[in-house]
Parts: C-alpha cells; structure tokens; sequence
C-alpha cells in the first residue's frame, strides 16, 4: 500500500500556492512539492496542520492506494 | 535545472572539499615522510588554509545571501535528509577508522617482518610519521565529507 494524497487538487481548490501553503504551516516551498509529488511522507504533525488549514479532514487528504 | 538556496549551500561545501583535496592535499602528500616538526613551511601552510577557507566561504555565503534574498525555512524534510546523509557520514567515518587502524598495524606489522630481512633501506621506508598520519587522517576526511554532501544533494534533488 502507498500512502497517496489530494493535496495539490486540494490546495488549488482553496486558491492557495505551494509558496504560501508552506508559509501557512511552517515549511519550505520545496516540502509541499514533495509531498505532492509522493516523494516525501510528512510526519502526522505536519501532515494534520496542513489539513487543518485547508479546513478537510486528514484522511480526506491522505489515503492508502494499492 | 534550478537549484534552491540549500542544494547551493551543499555544492559550495562540495566545491570546497574538492578544490581543498586538489590544492592543498599534494603538499601533505610531498612531506608524508616526514615529522610534523621537520615539514617545512607547516605554520605557513595552516594558516593560509585557514585564511583562504574564511575567505571563500564569506564570499560564497554572501553571494548566495544576495542572490536569494528570502529566507527558506527549515523544516522537518531538511532534518530528515540531514539524518540520512549524516548518518551515511557517520558509518564511512567509522569505517575510515578502521582503515586507519588497519594501515598503522600493517606498517607495525611489515616492519617488523622487513627487520628480520635485514634489509635496512626497505625497513627504513616503512616509518610510521606523523606527517603520513595527518596525510592519511585528511584524505580520509575529505572523501568522507565529499560523499556526505554529495549523498545530502542527491536526497535535495529526489526526496
């Protein structure tokens, strides 16, 4: 199983950038790309504060796929 | 291929390790035969290394200060391919340990087996210096450093 996610449909969605996502939850331009791009798992933290300022619920944004 | 402000920082460490091994380690290996206290222009020599470190890295970290004027915050994928490539540091530095155990036992070793020999000119080349030992000591520092920073730049570029 991988762990997937919605975050860049998602983020677009809210009209936010890369950029300022990262602003918004104490990270660099460079981690939200990664984790869009499935490369890097942020840690459950991180991963809760970035759902919580894109005001969805975590497992709406993070999901396991075969 | 665009570069952030940390992949730059770690190539300026590279370069500096490289230019380092490539200037200043061929005079260690000249006087690896001899004393520390009988290599000529040794003071000379560590405080121009010294100096010319300084200089290079100001210069370089101003430049980078300079071309990227924003501050990039570090967060917890900078921490983990610091632990990575840290720890990738750590393990070839403890394995160089080795072979530096390794080399001082062997040069113990053939000299004692050169003196039964009797051959005193072989015998004689098979000193243990300190100057072999700083030469040894720092080739071992700096392929360790280069293949840190190149394994930390390679985790920038596909974490």
């Amino acid at each position: 199983m991988i762990l997937k996610n919605n975050l860049k449909e998602v983020r677009q969605k809210k009209g936010l950038t890369q950029e300022e996502l990262g602003t918004n939850v104490g990270v660099s331009r460079q981690t939200i790309i990664s984790i869009e791009r499935y490369r890097y798992k942020p840690t459950l933290e991180l991963a809760m504060k970035i759902a919580q300022n894109l005001n969805i619920k975590i497992e709406k944004l993070f999901y396991f796929a075969d | 291929m665009s570069l952030s402000k940390k992949e730059l920082s770690i190539l300026i460490e590279v370069v500096y390790s490289i230019v380092f091994t490539l200037i200043f380690l061929p005079y260690f290996y000249e006087n690896q035969e001899k004393n520390l206290i009988l290599i000529d222009g040794l003071v000379g020599k560590i405080i121009q290394i010294t100096i010319s470190s300084i200089i290079y890295f100001s210069l370089a970290y101003a430049l980078l200060e300079v071309t990227f004027k924003k501050k990039e915050a570090r967060d917890e994928r900078d921490d983990m391919i610091n632990s990575k490539s840290y720890k990738l540091g750590y393990l070839l530095y403890e394995f160089s340990l080795f072979i530096f155990i390794g080399y001082v036992y062997s040069k113990f070793q053939n000299k004692e087996l050169l003196n039964l020999t009797g051959n005193q000119e072989l015998y004689n080349s098979f000193q243990l210096t300190d100057g072999g030992v700083v030469f040894f000591i720092l080739v071992l520092l700096a392929f360790t450093s280069i293949i840190k920073s190149l394994y930390q730049f390679y985790l920038y570029r596909t974490v």
